[in-house]
């Protein structure tokens, strides 16, 4: 086992500690009072972790692509089920992101939610933890408790402090992305009884049969292609964000869609990497399905925060047909992506709750011409929908670019069709950011240069410094990102590569299949159920 | 590396628009811009010949290549920068002025590339930069025009990416060097569409005549400027020689006059001119001899100062009137006398008067055609030449300042910062007329064509002649009937040639539906298709999975219904089953 990891070598168990801190948070949250002292108690929280976490940056080891800061306890040493946390070049950026969202998910609510401070602080801890964990955990089974001990917090975060068809919307979210767990589980169990381990890394270097591996394949994709959303799986994630309360939406978008992905990485690639070189075409067809459709379905919305639900499941289609291109740019690309898109989309739906907080609508057509009396916010909008839209400079550009990169050096129609998905991106942001920023009456001007602000009473008023500080924090990221991206491409290198090593091993096997044998799959899965009685 | 990027002119625009919101603040708005681009101005005359090598995402990027090609183009983008700011500077809105100055640099940007890769990234800049230009006339079709323009400039700037991906894949170089029509591959020709897209070629040039009207007076000025002539310059740089360029070119070149011709908006006039013009450059590039691309650079070159100083002249009337219809015009002689002077002589550049710029540039192109023995590319080009006076060097002038009819408006002067611009873009339209070397020093090869020579300008007095002559006719013939700015209307488009008639019905309408095909047919159609789809999704998708929840629901609440709570029952009811299984199993 000790082959697959390096040990914790900090004077502290950093990883431990950023699952215990938000739980210990949450504990004392239960005895404190006033919900002033509350919302300071959920930031210092999260803060603190947030701080904690920042060692996995400054000590991670970019040259192996071993687990790193591992903690190993035995805990049911019967069923070989240790209690084993740690972080390699895939997960350790998306640890970050989660422990540096998380003070803006309070800051973010500080006036939106105005009941039950105190539930919403513990849920949101308790959020954090069970996020930070899938992340962490090493162990099928502790992923599958941390992944499933998500879903509660979530669901009440958005059935107390949602919006009107919150109940709909959450028991939606619930039962949908439980139904994608199960079929988790299943897997999860299956090559449990197969290999005798819940140890990730022995899964990864186990070499199932074709068959054996497109189940576990499917069952595992079901489950992620949900919490992606990949199309058709993605009708409830309008829902939820459209209910959801500012830091449920943030969270959803930010942290909790790139679970799929992070699974897709961690489990369907390298534990069945043939199946995954069996069903590439099909994934990657879907991808450009959820690009288009996406993006298709954003640009028909009226609802800002549906339209950014849907131009997420685009942009989570480029994380798909990243991964699923299989090469180096495609899955830098990807992992890139989901923490830009954690960045963009988590600013974009923190903007969208600054001026519903104003309003109180989410239509459009009731917050147009917000450029006259809200410049510093205009200012943002406009930032992060160029983000959005993957402008140059910006950080999502690097990432499509080497989505984009990696479909042209595989498949060039791909990138093609791929190419129409950033137009729509394009098309759907500037028509929300045209429509939002200008006033879309008919004035009588025709000097250019009058100046419109002065004299005009208006309920807007610019945003506060809470605020200001929420969105230049995010901004930081997008132009960090987007000038200077080699330093995170560097922490993925040694992880990318030993992964791509891990498919290009593994998927020989169908090289047998498409030469006819694909039919075997049928009978070797009724041989399979067979064996599993 | 870091030193060689504050060398880069477009640094420069970039952080002097940053900056401007600040410099607004402390009252020095006016003087940060006529200093920012007159220091770039003066910095372009010393740059290295390669600056700003990065290494990004293991691409080779080159921000800074520089040669003779470049040189001219960046002699005139940035003196157009500084016009354009001069004869902005009575506008305070900061943003409008960013915007500008981040179109600059991008068009800078550009021109100083070595590689694909920078181009892209600076193309897109131009195009988001500039969209602003549009949506700070904050009118509802200049809103929407906008949006449009940025929409079909995303698009050919994707076209433009997908070629510079698949031309990577070929040769795993991204460098931008001239290449041979000889072995020019696939993903070569979609990066020249990408090009075209912005050279305004037809049938990809709606966005031109549809945009540049709606734009502020400053955006205008500006946007004639840059778009196209950064167009220009990378398919002089990229696509010397392309037959189908040269073809192309002089197609637009009497397309643009066309519509000119029948056009009654000056600024739309303007822009369709822009599609002209450009047309002799792409048309040059397309010949691809020295003297074609000389004359495509020396071209430019002009027509960036007499189009920018005509978009001052329309401006100020549009500033000062709120007008720019020719229909609703007339008779400004009286009230704008500088303006009037300035405008007409950007009409006579344009029509390539001797003693102008446009005289010297556009018969290089001329004569390179008639070189390669192109006699019908020539004779196109000669034509085009006589449309434009028609339409920009007499109509446009006689009807906005002279014209048959008083408007019945008093405007003011304009202010004395639009005259500086206009009277610096004037001078130098007279200037390179006399003193063409001046230009032509700067051109990428060796100049061996003297304009000035008895045949070259008797042939001109007699096409100018003979156009104004009949233009002078048919403006007395048709004096009587006009009796309202109607009449006008139908003047101009009647009155001048046979050929616009004929123009205005099958080319207008295939014209009218090319620009319209992205609205009508593109926009619309989206979107409700996005709205169908989008109820299949809530509906469709929505309620099988809705209805199977509620059908568990049910099914769970009919089972419940049985239960009744007596303990008898229960007992009863199980003994019965048991009952059933014992038969059953006995029978069988």
């Amino acid at each position: 086992m000790e082959n697959y990891l390096i040990l914790n070598t900090l004077n502290f168990p950093i990883l431990s500690t950023l699952l215990i801190l938000p739980v210990i948070g949450a504990i004392v949250a239960m005895f404190l009072r006033g919900d002033t002292m509350l919302k300071y108690w959920g930031l210092a929280v999260t803060l603190v972790t947030a701080l904690a976490s920042l060692p996995l940056w400054s000590s991670f080891d970019q040259t192996t692509a071993k687990y790193q800061f591992v903690e190993l306890r035995h805990w049911f040493p019967a069923l070989h089920l240790d209690y084993v946390l740690g972080v390699d070049g895939i997960s350790v950026l998306l640890v970050l992101l989660t422990t540096l969202i998380m003070p803006l998910c309070i800051l973010c609510s500080w006036t939106y939610i105005k009941t039950r401070w105190k539930e919403f602080v513990i849920v949101t801890l308790l959020m954090e933890t069970a996020m930070l964990g899938v992340f962490l955990s090493l162990n099928t089974v502790l992923f599958y408790i941390f992944w499933e001990g998500m879903l509660v917090p979530m669901y009440l975060i958005i059935a107390i402090w949602g919006g009107a068809r919150k109940d709909y919307a959450s028991i939606k979210f619930f039962l949908y992305t439980f139904a994608g767990s199960i079929f988790l589980l299943v897997a999860i169990i299956a090559m449990y009884i197969t290999t005798g381990t819940f140890f990730i890394p022995e899964l990864m270097d186990h070499s199932f049969g074709f068959s054996y591996q497109m189940w576990i394949f499917s069952a595992c994709a079901i489950g992620f292609a949900i919490k992606m959303p990949m199309f058709p799986f993605h009708t409830w994630l309008p829902a939820a964000h459209v209910e959801a309360p500012v830091a449920g939406s943030v969270i959803l978008a930010s942290i909790l869609l790139k679970m799929g992905g992070y699974g897709f990485l961690r489990f369907c690639l390298p534990m069945a990497p043939a199946a995954t070189a069996y069903c590439m075409p099909f994934m990657i067809v879907m991808s450009l399905v959820s690009i288009i459709v996406g993006g298709y379905l954003a640009l028909g919305q009226s609802d800002i925060k549906k339209l950014i639900a849907y131009s997420s499941v685009g942009h989570m289609g480029f994380v798909t047909l990243g991964i699923f291109l299989l090469n180096d740019a495609g899955i830098k690309g990807a992992m890139l992506q989901m923490l830009n898109h954690g960045v963009t989309t988590g600013a974009l739906f923190i903007l969208i709750g600054i001026i519903y907080e104003r309003t109180h609508s989410r239509e459009i057509a009731d917050n147009s011409k917000l450029g006259m009396f809200m410049p510093i916010y205009v200012t943002f909008l406009g930032i992060f929908s160029l983000s959005s839209l993957a402008f140059p400079g910006t950080n999502s550009f690097v990432s499509e670019f080497l989505v984009l990169y990696g479909a042209f050096d595989k498949f060039p129609l791909v990138g093609a069709v791929s190419i129409l998905g950033a137009i729509l991106a394009a098309a759907y942001m500037l028509r929300l950011l045209q429509k939002m920023v200008w006033d879309d009456s008919d004035g009588h001007v025709h000097h250019g240069h009058d100046d419109h602000e002065g004299g005009e009473s208006h309920a807007l008023f610019d945003c506060n410094a809470r605020e200001f500080i929420q969105l230049a924090f995010l901004t930081v990221f997008v132009f960090w990102i987007g000038l200077h991206p080699t330093p995170l491409l560097d922490m993925m290198d040694s992880s990318v590569t030993h992964l791509l090593h891990q498919i290009d091993a593994g998927s020989i096997v169908p090289e047998a299949v498409k030469h006819g044998e694909s039919h075997a799959l049928l009978e070797n899965a009724g041989a399979w159920i067979k064996n599993l009685f | 590396m870091t030193s060689s990027i504050f060398m880069h002119p477009a640094t420069m625009f970039i952080i002097g628009a940053l900056l401007l919101p600040l410099a607004n603040k402390l009252k020095i708005q006016k003087i940060w811009l006529v200093l920012v681009p007159l220091l770039a101005f003066i910095q372009i005359h010393y740059l290295p010949e390669s600056f700003g090598r990065v290494e990004w995402l293991g691409f080779d990027l080159q921000f800074g290549r520089v040669d003779q090609l470049t040189v001219v183009f960046l002699h005139v983008f940035t003196l157009m920068a500084l016009i354009g700011s001069i004869f902005g500077l009575h506008v305070k809105e900061s943003g409008q002025h960013a915007a500008a100055w981040l179109y600059v640099a991008g068009s800078l940007g550009t021109t100083l590339a070595g590689d694909y890769l920078t181009i892209f990234i600076f193309w897109e800049l131009m195009a988001f930069a500039s969209v602003f230009l549009v949506w700070y006339r904050k009118r509802r079709r200049s809103i929407e025009a906008g949006y449009r323009y940025l929409l079909v400039h995303t698009f050919g700037g994707l076209v433009l990416l997908g070629g510079i991906f698949l031309h990577y894949q070929n040769g795993h170089d991204l460098s931008f060097v001239a290449i041979s029509p000889d072995t020019a591959t696939l993903a070569q020709y979609i990066i020249m569409v990408g090009f075209m897209l912005n050279a305004a070629v037809p049938p990809i040039h709606a966005w031109l005549p549809d945009a540049y009207p709606e734009a502020t007076v400053i955006g205008a000025v500006f946007m004639c400027a840059f778009t196209t002539k950064t167009a220009v310059y990378v398919l002089a740089r990229g696509f010397a020689g392309f037959e189908a360029l040269m073809i192309l070119g002089a197609i637009m070149t009497l397309y643009g006059v066309f519509y000119a011709v029948i056009e009654n908006d000056a600024r739309r006039i303007l822009a369709y001119h822009i599609v002209s013009q450009v047309g002799y450059m792409v048309c040059g590039v397309g010949i691809g001899t020295e003297m074609a691309v000389n004359g495509a650079a020396a071209h430019a070159y002009a027509h960036i100062l007499y189009k920018a100083l005509l978009f001052m002249g329309v401006g100020s009337v549009l500033e000062m009137t709120g007008r720019s219809k020719l229909s609703e015009l007339g008779g400004l002689y009286k009230y704008m006398p500088v303006s009037m002077v300035f405008t007409v002589i950007g009409g006579i550049a344009i029509s390539g008067f001797p003693l102008t710029s446009g005289f010297i540039s556009k018969s290089m192109i001329i004569a390179a055609a008639a070189e390669e023995q192109q006699i019908i590319i020539m004779l196109m080009l000669s034509l085009a030449a006589v449309g434009t006076f028609l339409s920009v060097g007499i109509k446009l002038p006689y009807y906005i300042w002279f014209g048959p009819n008083d408007c019945g408006l008093k405007p003011k002067e304009v202010y004395w910062n639009m005259k500086v611009g206009m009277s610096i873009a004037a001078f130098m339209c007279i200037f390179l007329g006399i003193f063409p070397g001046y230009l032509y020093n700067m051109l990428p090869y060796a100049v061996h064509w003297h304009p000035y020579t008895a045949h070259h300008l008797a042939e001109t007095f007699y096409l100018l002649g003979f156009t104004g002559f009949a233009f002078y006719l048919m403006s007395k013939y048709l004096k009587p009937h006009d009796v309202s700015n109607l009449d006008l209307d139908w003047f101009y488009r009647r009155g001048a040639d046979w050929f616009m008639w004929l123009a205005r019905h099958p080319v207008n309408a295939s014209n009218e539906w090319v620009s319209n095909v992205y609205q009508n047919v593109g926009l619309r159609f989206t979107r409700a298709t996005a709205k169908a789809l989008s109820w299949f999704d809530w509906e469709g998708i929505d309620w099988a999975l809705d209805g199977s929840a509620r059908g568990v629901v049910k099914s769970g609440d009919q089972v419940r219904q049985f239960q009744t709570g007596k303990l008898q029952q229960y007992i009863g009811a199980a003994a019965a089953l048991i009952f059933i299984v014992l038969i059953v199993v006995v029978l069988i």
